[in-house]
Parts: C-alpha cells; structure tokens; sequence
C-alpha cells in the first residue's frame, strides 16, 4: 500500500511559509523580494480556491436560476429578448443592460423592484466569490 | 555577447551626451514599484571639460503589455512632464524620449531622478512611517500643497490641453467610464454581471462637472515622492485629464487609499485636508460629486485589476503580482455594491 499523499493545503502551507520566513528574507533586490512575498500571498488563495470551487459553483447556479424566474415573474411579459445560454453570467449581464435601456418604458416601480432583486441576486453571487477572494490576512 | 541593459543605457547617454567622456553607471536598480512600466533608477557619472559630473536617472520604458494595454502613452507622459516644468507643481525635469523600441525592447523616457522616497503606504513600515510624519505635522500640508498646485494650473497657458478637453455637463464624467470600459472589454473576460450593474449606474448618473482643471488621476501616497518631509515630486503620470477637479480629491477622500488608516492617504486628517483644500485653491468641495467618482473609482480599480490578471492569464506578462489582482476583484466590486447599497 503507498502511502497517504500529503493534502495539496498542506503543501502549499509548506511553500508559503517558505517563500515568507525563508526565501524573500534572504533577496536584497527589492524587485524579485516582492515577487517572493507576492507567491506567497497567491498560493494562500490558491489553497482555498481548490477546497472551495465546488460549492461556490453550485451556490451561484442556484442563485441565478432563482433570479431568472423571479425577474420574468416580475417583468409580466415585458421580459428581455435574451437569449438562453450556457452561460448564466452573461445573461445576466445582458439583462441588467436591457434593464437600464427599457427604464423609462419599464416605469420606475417595476425597474426598481427588477434592479433590487437583480441586486440581491448580485449580492448572493458576490457572497460567493469572497469565499476565495476574501482577505488572506 | 549580447549587450546588457545598462551598457545600452550608456551608449546611448553617450549619444545625447556628446561631451561626454569615461561615462559610467552605478546604483542602478529596477524598481518594485510601478504596475505598467518598466523602471529604472541610477547615477551616471562622467568627465566633461575636465570636471567630474554625477547626475541621476530614472528611465521609464514601456513593455508593450502594460497594465492600461492601450490606453498609456508614453509619448504623453513626457509631454506632461516637460509641460510643468515651468509651473510650481512638483515635478522631475523630463530630458529625452526614445520611441525606437529596437534600443532597448520597447520605447522609453529619461527623465531626473528626484532624491526621496515614494515610500509604499500599504506596508507596515509605510504606515508608520506616514503616521510618524503626520504628527510632525509638515508632510499632510505638503501634500495638500502639491495637489492645489496642480488644481491652480493655468493649463491652457502651459500647452496641457493637448491631452483632450471634455465638454460641458456629464462629457467628463462619461469620458472616464467609456475609457475604463474600453480597458474591461479590451481585457477579453467573459461579462461579470456585478461590473454591468456598476457601469450602468455610472452612466445613468454622471454629474455635471463644474469648472475644469489639470487632474492628476491617482493622486495618493505611494505616487508623490518625500524628502525631508516635503513633497519633492508628483510622479505616475499616466491618468492624467482634463476634468473635474473633485475627481482628485474623492480620491483623496476615498477609503480606496487608506487601508485601516483613520488618516486620508494614511496621512492627512480629514479636517484638516478639507478646509485647506479650500483655502489653497478657492473652491468648493462636493461631496455628492466627490461619492460619485469614489464609485468610479471602484469600477477603475476593477478594470485595472481584470486587465492586470488577464495579461498574466494570457501569457502577455510574467509578473506575480498581475496574477494575485484576480482576487481583487471581487472585493472591489464588494466595496462598490456597498456604496450602492447592496
């Protein structure tokens, strides 16, 4: 039987921790000093980024399919000529541009309760991306 | 064997220096600091008329895939420079531009090396650093100086307008999206639905601007360079505009440059910088101007941060800290959702 491999975070730990207390110290030149301790700092959102990728991915389809549904109910009809893709993010996109196009047509009560439910949805995405992006420190 | 960098820098020192003789370069180091150039400070020392000259360098070199891709021009940059020579902003003396790009890879600029420090206002060093000189108390006024003087130009009368002047009501504040946009889409990502919703409110709520001044564009420590606790020169000139003086001061004001700093740019009390800003330069601040472009700001910062991690991605760029901005954004845009209220 081989044995266990060694966690992808533990190494990683291993590599930042050297690039900090052991490698950067040890460079005079301030150019490639920086780019030490800035290794350092990627791999720390790196070892997050492959724990967490999975989850944040399922979240956000999530999110946005409980948007889509939301926005045609509220739209009554005048929903966007937006074509169904794969990609949930661009339409999304591409209906917060016809949003803001069709505002005077929509009327303000219904471009508002559209904008804040594309905001919540937004806010859920985001929510999601600083699971990875948020501080190292 | 192939010549280095700084025998090439020398050959061609001796090309604008004719009288030149024995010329010879030290300390010569290429900085840490700078995002989308290339550059380098020395000393070159030589023999002319028989007495010994030392003079300092810094060679700014464009690398062809720099963070604004398209948007920086080089050519400008030391135009500006040459154009406030004259005036009382802080500025180095520019000497020569370079665009054969076959001299050293790319075009460059020469211009004075300014004795300081532009000492980096996010390390812990720099922090207290600036809070140190704060509480001497010569630094925050300075740097208010430095900023009035710009905001106090005659720039038509020195030749700036060459760098383009926005028309009347929103046209500034809708040129400055439209150009960060231009970067965005330059960048080749796929549409991120947080930075649609943020561009669309920047157009559908760009305020008129009121009077027009020279606007340096990213005015904050980090980019002014200190000695003795005096601002010695205003440097990165690259976002320069004709526009909105509160362009520069929301930057001034804006959390953006300040990282747990109670202090604006981790060296001016609020206060204080408010009511000399107004002393020194007569004007008015506005501050729903001023929320306005902090907001821009942010949707800058992104399109800075997806070009930077897109030219690192594509294989254009080879500097780590292009790589790490991808973690950027997110929380930049976490901020803009904030400041509008979601």
């Amino acid at each position: 039987m081989s044995p266990p491999m060694i966690a992808a975070h533990r190494l990683l730990e291993e590599v930042i921790a050297s690039l900090r207390n052991v490698i950067a110290p040890a460079i005079a030149d301030p150019y490639p000093k920086s780019q030490a301790y800035m290794a350092a700092v990627i791999l720390e959102f790196v070892a997050r980024q492959v724990e967490e990728r999975h989850d944040i991915d399922e979240e956000k389809t999530h999110a946005l399919t409980d948007l889509f549904h939301d926005v045609n109910s509220l739209l009554s009809g005048k929903a966007p000529a937006v074509a169904n893709t794969s990609d949930q993010e661009a339409r999304l996109s591409r209906l917060i541009e016809w949003l803001y196009a069709e505002k005077e047509r929509l009327g303000p009560e219904t471009f508002t309760a559209a904008n804040q439910r594309v905001r919540a949805a937004l806010r859920q995405l985001l929510d999601q991306e600083l699971k990875i992006a948020g501080k190292a420190e | 064997m192939p010549q280095s960098t700084q025998d090439k820098i020398i050959t061609y020192l001796q090309s604008k220096l004719p009288l030149a003789q024995d010329l010879s370069l030290s300390q010569f180091i290429q900085t840490a600091v700078g995002w989308s150039h290339e550059i380098y400070v020395f000393y070159a020392h030589w023999k002319e008329n028989g007495q010994e000259v030392t003079r300092g360098f810094c060679l700014r070199k464009d690398p062809g895939v720099g963070l604004l891709r398209g948007l920086s021009d080089l050519k400008e940059q030391f135009r500006v420079i040459q154009a406030l020579e004259p005036t009382s902003a802080p500025t180095p003396k520019a000497y020569w531009i370079e665009e054969d790009p076959a001299l050293l890879g790319g075009p460059f600029f020469i211009m004075e090396k300014i004795e300081g420090e532009a000492t980096n206002p996010w390390s812990k060093v720099g922090k207290q650093f600036y809070a140190e000189a704060a509480k001497r108390g010569k630094l925050p006024r300075s740097f208010i100086e430095a900023l009035a003087s710009l905001h106090n130009l005659d720039w038509r009368a020195v030749g700036l307008d060459f760098i383009g002047v926005p028309g009347p009501g929103t046209d500034f504040a809708l040129r400055e999206v439209a150009k960060w946009e231009s970067l965005i889409q330059q960048s080749s990502r796929k549409p991120e639905p947080v930075l649609t919703e943020l561009l669309q409110w920047l157009k559908a709520n760009a305020p008129k601007t009121q009077r027009l001044a020279f606007v340096h564009g990213a005015y904050r420590t980090g980019n002014l360079m200190i000695k003795d606790d005096l601002i010695t020169a205003i440097i990165d000139w690259e976002l320069q505009v004709i526009g909105d003086p509160m362009y520069d001061v929301a930057y001034v004001l804006s959390d953006l440059n300040r990282e747990g700093s109670p202090l604006l740019s981790c060296v001016v009390e609020r206060e204080f910088f408010i009511d000399t800003y107004q002393e020194m330069t007569g004007l008015t601040i506005d501050f729903d101007a001023c929320r306005y472009y902090e907001i821009l700001y942010m949707m800058r910062s992104t399109a800075f941060w997806l070009s930077a991690s897109g030219l690192f991605a594509e294989g254009k760029n080879k500097d780590l800290r292009l790589a790490r901005t991808t973690y950027s954004v997110p929380v930049v845009l976490d901020m803009a959702a904030k400041a509008l209220g979601f």
